[in-house]
């Protein structure tokens, strides 16, 4: 019967530990949230937001926090770590929301507290938002789309593998890659989704290998989906005959574009959204103007310059 | 002793003294962790701003763990919990845009839920599927897909006052200006439901019944308890509770979104176990259930309010499932020894 009580005392000294090793931080006149859609050790995308914004913090002297849900789907989370930073009074806020709206009303908290909100990647439908700092993924998506009109001499089959489409971002790759491929020439004979998670990537190129043997090219909204379907690619021998592009140039798709198996990437700048998000919410919070539109550009990879991308 | 033990009228006060252990356990666990927050982080934890937070964030779950526990007494599980709250949010916000009154709106919901539910009870009862596991595995998938094609994909947002009051309201109780003591709704209604379910679970015959039913489904049988209709009662009631709770996060968000629950049937899983309840049926209590909601809460408030990583979040409710389950197995051996 006495166990209990030992075991409280055991779950309590190993979360005074977790917290305490936490609590220990430097100190800084304006602390900064920056909440992402994913954690920066589940995806280099944002380990590179995390970077640019950790770098430009400690620049500047300002105070960081980072905090993500455990998975980009997992709405509640967010909203729920941001009301627990306004109940702490976090200066600004930089945001990379997990649905457009649904987090609207945690939003209006911090409005009325006077915190700013800045929303970089993907941008949200709050009317009160300060700046939407981003990609314009509909001009990346076209710029894929493009890459594979001029590779295939603007005649033939393709396809896309679309992730989360309930993401806006995703939403605009896809768009801004169909109309381009449409209009050049090019026949888009499926399009199908695959979450933006690589297993579903490979599982649905195997099952296009098998569906529509005609495709010679394929747009993946992004690269995490192209490197599984670039497995699918591999595993039925046809490496390099069919012509893979995905979204992000992430490491690990600048190699697999140095070694052939994906033909291109459309690169964002995630460490740009990082930097100025932290750059813009402390620009805010001084009084100084603050674009309402902030565009980190895009830029398209091949072995020509991938190089840089694959480290 | 032993036959004793087996007639219907000894189980329940055996039970009854090793729940109140539980339960005084997890009330020392909540009062730890509040006091240890507390010490921690005393400018934030402990202001109503921040307890109104815990309190709206741990609704939704709250619920969800509630129908949870009843179905998880009768020795079930219902997996579809989380798919079926998405469900009822996309209901309720395409109901409202579709010009339905609030009311109606909440009512679809409502009925959306239970209908899975039943289904649930139905599949097991009817169509003998062999393990509940299995029709709720089927209609997690199914409502979630639904889910899916009915949003095609994208947030409805926007809903009415009344829906927004649930999920976002607050009650005034008394006082004035500074120190007027406000109530979310949200919580309220987490606090009747479970009030109701325990007075339902351990005052009326059918709440004994089903303790029973967990406890020896054979023994139940024997003592001429209808199983199938108590089992198809409590698919229903889980599945109704999930649609409580998507009326009460599309509140709180003024949205539905089409991920939305998506995994939240293993946080609920999470709270009924870490509140004591047995898998193997027939034991646990709604306050424990509720103590093991409130103790998910905390954990995820004090951590989100040091900074903590998510993945530090995901590992401590790990450790806790373990030892609360730990702490269960020596306590029902040193019950054993007593006898």
């Amino acid at each position: 019967m006495l166990r209990r009580p030992a075991s409280v005392v055991m779950i309590a000294l190993a979360l005074s530990a977790v917290l305490a090793a936490q609590a220990l931080g430097g100190a800084g006149q304006f602390t900064i949230l920056l909440s992402m859609k994913g954690p920066g050790s589940g995806n280099p995308f944002w380990a590179a937001v995390e970077r640019g914004a950790r770098e430009t913090a400690k620049a500047l002297g300002v105070k960081l926090v980072v905090l993500a849900p455990p998975a980009e789907t997992d709405v509640q989370a967010q909203i729920s770590h941001i009301e627990d930073q306004i109940a702490k009074r976090v200066n600004a806020i930089v945001v990379a929301p997990t649905d457009v709206s649904a987090l609207n009303t945690t939003f209006d908290k911090a409005r009325a507290r006077k915190i700013p909100v800045l929303f970089v990647d993907t941008d949200g439908t709050w009317a009160y938002k300060l700046t939407f700092i981003g990609t314009d993924n509909k001009v990346g998506g076209a710029l894929g789309g493009k890459f594979l009109c001029d590779s295939l001499g603007r005649k033939g089959d393709v396809a896309i593998i679309t992730g989360v489409m309930t993401t806006q971002s995703i939403r605009a790759r896809v768009e801004g890659a169909r109309e381009t491929m449409t209009k050049c020439g090019l026949k888009v004979v499926a399009e199908l989704p695959a979450n933006s998670d690589r297993a579903l990537g490979q599982q649905v190129m195997e099952d296009l290998l098998t569906s529509k043997p005609t495709v010679k090219g394929v747009f993946a909204a992004n690269d995490l989906m192209a490197l599984g379907a670039a497995e699918a690619v591999k595993a039925r021998g046809k490496k390099g005959q069919i012509l893979l592009v995905g979204f992000d140039a992430i490491p690990e798709a600048g190699q697999a574009i140095l070694k052939g198996e994906m033909a291109a990437s459309v690169a964002q700048n995630p460490y740009n959204m990082g930097k100025f998000g932290v750059q813009n919410a402390l620009n805010a919070l001084q009084k100084k103007p603050v674009a309402k539109r902030i565009d980190t550009g895009t830029i398209l990879v091949t072995k020509k310059n991938a190089q840089q991308y694959a480290k | 002793m032993q036959i004793e033990q087996a007639t219907p009228t000894e189980r329940p006060r055996l039970r009854l003294s090793a729940d109140l252990l539980g339960r005084m356990g997890l009330g020392l666990v909540v009062l730890l962790m509040m006091t240890v927050l507390t010490i921690l982080q005393p400018q934030y934890f402990p202001t109503r701003e921040n307890l109104t937070n815990i309190a709206r964030q741990v609704s939704s779950n709250a619920v969800l763990a509630l129908g949870e526990f009843v179905v998880v007494v009768t020795a079930g599980i219902d997996l579809s919990v989380g798919s079926v709250m998405g469900l009822s949010m996309i209901v309720v916000a395409m109901s409202l845009h579709a010009g339905w009154m609030s009311g109606f709106a909440l009512l679809a919901a409502l009925a959306v839920g239970t209908g899975v539910g039943l289904f649930n009870g139905l599949a097991l009862t009817k169509l003998h599927l062999p393990h509940p596991f299995i029709a709720t595995l089927a209609t997690l998938n199914i409502a979630r897909g639904a889910t899916y094609l009915l949003s095609g994909g994208v947030p409805i947002s926007g809903l009415t006052p009344t829906v927004r009051f649930f999920g976002a309201g607050e009650v005034h109780l008394f006082g004035e200006g500074a120190l007027a003591l406000t109530f979310p709704v949200s919580f309220l209604i987490v606090m009747a439901l479970y009030s109701l379910v325990w007075l339902f679970m351990s005052k009326t015959r059918t709440g004994r019944h089903i303790y029973a039913i967990g406890g020896s489904p054979k023994a139940a049988q024997y003592a001429g308890i209808n199983t199938n209709r108590n089992l198809v009662l409590v698919y229903a009631v889980s599945g109704a509770m999930a649609g409580v709770a998507g009326i009460l996060l599309a509140g709180r968000v003024n949205s539905g979104y089409p991920t939305a629950g998506t995994g939240a049937e293993l946080d609920a899983i999470a709270a009924v176990i870490i509140g004591g309840a047995s898998f193997f049926g027939g034991r646990g209590s709604a306050v424990g259930v509720f103590l093991g909601a409130i103790i998910m809460g905390l954990l995820r408030n004090g951590l989100n309010l040091m900074n903590v990583s998510v993945f530090w979040q995901q590992v401590l409710i790990g450790l806790i499932i373990l030892l609360a389950v730990y702490v269960d197995v020596l306590r029902r051996r040193a019950m054993r020894l007593e006898d």
